[in-house]
């Protein structure tokens, strides 16, 4: 629009931020989704969704460069040479570590929505009680059946493929087929089942990988490359999902390479005006009008633009009246478990590459389960037949080559526990403004660790899984921990969290920001507590949940 | 994110064997030379001493995947210093060792003599490795008991380890490698979670 001025803003192009976009365009409102990095277009720009591994140079690791280049996003698994263009420089956008903490950033549109995992888990309705049962932080101003059927209307777009259990820890999605289970997870499935009488549970994991052909999107073919860009759109990204639906309206406008630097505020009307941004090629200010304007940056970037705005009414930013803003910082603690060998199924083998897991759903302090910690964690994995490895007869020559090009003798599984953390007041992230990005802005700082909670779960993350392999006949079972930094689970969450008082949290219990009533935060900084599963699929319910609502207060005329 | 995958690529990288992801994610800070010192010469060794580590049988061995331009391109892009330094030092003393033991250099000797020169240095070099990771312990301990996230900083291994990690690494990732010694299928489009294996199958290269 020439003027500058639309119906909505919409901040971000990942999950939450292209459910924004889709909601808000399709009922009728003219939008402007900014994102900060550059565009991907839809198959055209995955450049890597069709090499084999002996096209990359390396074979996918790592070079010492991209260790040099990616001081942070070399802590772990991201860091590599096949999806090296999809993550974040480190070097443009550094920040500040007062406790170690990894921040691994998508910066282009499509966001992370594009390198995710998949996972996907609804709440259950106790995992929005906790806090205020628990007097933990405050209560969540919304329930469980608040979002029931939010979580329905996602699913039925998104396609989401898993198993009905009718498990109340673990409610059902609307579910495409489910993947199968393979011979090994099976196995594993029946024996463990059958020893904790049904308590404890093991089901294919669901994820965001269609089984079906879905709204022009081809089904799941089992080439586990999601994370490389779908050429099938196979699995659910803003670029196969949400981004075109929404410019099928004719109504969006997408603007790549626009970093917000702040929400403009009406200190008269208590409003927001819309959004002030840099154009990250041109270095030059915009600024763009609007009625609503929606943070969908990501949890930590929402809250640094929430802290950049509205500072000459209130010096920490919009939304730091309550002093919660940039507080309260969750994440999901993992990387420890069990894993072993599963005997009995080398005349079976594996054909086509799942591109989920299994599932284990929490057990712990449910029902008449107590421990001396509170909340609980669940777990994923799998089983796999791998290659052969080295025999002593044969470390050179023929016989290695035989040895290395047949499978393993025996499967082998695994189970990783994902646990729930818990918001902590002093949890913070906060702007440094010594120490500037590459545009010349402040960046974070990260005050951030696990604490007792935390770390006494752990011990029974590790410990449970043993147990439970051991109950299903594993065997050579050896238990892990690789040390978990806060951040490497890469589901930040809590820096603008929802509640019922003004006094004590950021936003209402619909997303408005309680300082700007059409200012929403939708993404990860919205949420009062982690539970354990991981958190997508809650954010793509609660922003359809806000975009509803915005909309119908829109038309009231109370926005 | 994907987890999984970083399990698979440790096995990937690893060819089945033992040791070997820690080069891709080791942490070190001392970066690398762009030219490490490789020639036509020694590209052509490590050919060799790759064919006679992963050689040819009824499909095609290291030689034909170029083990030798790939061990290059690695130990130039992706090893430290110490690594570099190490892995060339090493390859100028083969010739010197093979003299001791047949009297003659690598490339003039029989398949059958460099097969026995690299089952006495496959030895040499699991007592060196062993000094090392014992060396490596403290430094390992000190990850754990902070809690840190594990790092594979450790010191290099010996250069013929090196060698045979970048061996399997290059072969079993090579298109000759995926495609005829193991099988390959970029688009299977469904999934079987009980196929039947027979014995002698050929395992998947993905």
């Amino acid at each position: 629009m020439a003027d500058n001025t639309y119906d909505a803003i919409v901040v971000g192009s990942g999950i939450s931020g292209g459910w924004a976009a889709k909601e808000l365009t399709e009922k009728g409102l003219k939008v402007l989704l900014l994102e900060r990095g550059r565009n991907i277009e839809h198959i055209k720009d995955y450049v890597n969704a069709n090499k084999e591994l002996w096209e990359f140079p390396h074979r996918g690791g790592r070079t010492q460069k991209m260790i040099e280049d990616y001081p942070k996003l070399k802590r772990d698994y991201p860091l590599n040479e096949i999806v090296l263009d999809m993550w974040a420089s480190d070097k443009d956008c550094p920040y500040i570590e007062t406790k170690p903490f990894s921040w691994f950033r998508g910066y282009h549109v499509g966001g992370r929505s594009l390198l995710w995992g998949r996972q996907c888990y609804r709440w259950n309705k106790w995992d929005f009680e906790a806090n205020g049962k628990e007097g933990i932080a405050v209560d969540w101003p919304i329930r469980y059946k608040d979002l029931a059927s939010w979580y329905s209307y996602v699913e039925k777009f998104a396609g989401i493929q898993g198993s009905k259990e009718g498990l109340e820890v673990l409610p059902d999605s609307e579910f495409m087929p489910a993947m199968e289970l393979n011979c090994a997870e099976k196995d594993v499935k029946k024996k463990m089942e059958a020893f904790y009488k049904n308590r404890r549970k093991l089901i294919i994991g669901r994820s965001a990988n269609i089984t079906q052909p879905h709204h022009g999107r081809t089904n799941c073919q089992y080439r586990n490359r999601c994370w490389r860009g779908c050429p099938f759109g196979g699995y659910f990204s803003t670029q196969s999902s949400t981004l075109p639906a929404a410019m099928k309206t004719g109504n969006l406008t997408l603007r790549p390479f626009s970093i917000v630097t702040k929400v403009q505020y009406d200190k008269d009307k208590k409003k927001a005006t819309g959004v002030e941004i840099l154009d990250a090629n041109e270095n030059k200010t915009y600024e763009f009008k609007s009625k609503i304007v929606f943070l969908c940056a990501s949890a930590f970037n929402s809250a640094w633009i929430l802290m950049s705005s509205a500072t000459d009414i209130w010096p920490d930013g919009l939304g730091s009246s309550s002093g919660e803003l940039g507080h309260n910082v969750m994440d999901h603690h993992f990387r420890t478990g069990a894993s072993g060998i599963v005997e009995g199924f080398s005349d079976k083998y594996e054909y086509g590459r799942r591109p989920t897991g299994i599932y284990i759903p929490r057990f712990r302090n449910m029902y008449d389960d107590k421990r001396d910690y509170v909340r609980g964690f669940g777990y994923q994995g799998g089983a796999g037949r791998g290659r052969g490895v080295e025999v002593a007869e044969f470390t050179i020559g023929a016989g290695l080559k035989e040895a290395l090009s047949v499978p393993s003798e025996n499967w082998g599984i695994n189970f990783l526990g994902f646990g729930e953390m818990l918001p902590y007041h002093e949890n913070r992230i906060s702007l440094n403004k010594d120490v500037k990005d590459k545009w010349g802005l402040p960046v974070l700082n990260m005050d951030v660790e696990i604490k007792g909670n935390e770390k006494k779960m752990r011990e029974d993350m590790r410990n449970d899984a043993k147990e439970m392999l051991e109950a299903a006949g594993v065997k050579n079972i050896q238990t892990y921990d690789w040390g978990y930094e806060v951040g490497m689970g890469i589901h930040e969450m809590g820096t603008a969290r929802m509640g019922r008082n003004p006094k004590t949290s950021v936003l209402n219990g619909n997303n408005q920001v309680w300082d700007a009533s059409n200012v929403f935060v939708t993404d990860g900084a919205c949420m009062t507590s982690a539970s354990c599963v991981n958190p997508s699929l809650t954010y793509m319910a609660l922003t359809a949940r806000a975009a509803d609502f915005a909309v119908a207060e829109l038309k009231k005329g109370n926005l | 994110m994907e987890r999984r995958e970083l399990l698979k690529l440790i096995a990937v990288l690893t060819g089945g064997a033992v040791a070997g992801g820690e080069v891709f994610l080791s942490g070190c800070k001392t970066g690398a030379k762009a030219d490490a010192g490789f020639t036509a010469a020694n590209i052509s060794l490590l050919d060799e001493i790759g064919e006679t580590i992963i050689p040819a049988t009824n499909t095609p061995g290291a030689k034909a995947a170029q083990v030798g331009e790939f061990m290059k391109v690695m130990v130039t892009d992706c090893y430290t210093l110490a690594q570099q330094d190490a892995f060339m030092k090493g390859i100028s003393t083969i010739d010197e060792a093979c003299r001791k033991m047949h009297n003659n250099i690598f490339m003039d000797c029989s398949p059958e003599q460099r097969h026995s020169l690299l089952v006495s240095m496959e030895k040499e070099a699991k007592e060196f490795n062993k000094a090392v990771e014992e060396k490596d312990i403290p430094k390992r301990k000190e990850f754990e008991k902070a809690g840190k996230p594990y790092d594979f900083v450790g010191y290099p291994l010996h250069y013929y380890t090196m060698i045979k990690q970048l061996t399997l690494l290059g072969f079993f990732t090579s298109k000759t490698g995926m495609t005829e010694t193991l099988r390959h299928i970029p688009v299977p489009g469904k999934y079987d979670g009980a196929y039947p294996y027979a014995k002698e199958d050929k395992a998947w290269a993905e």
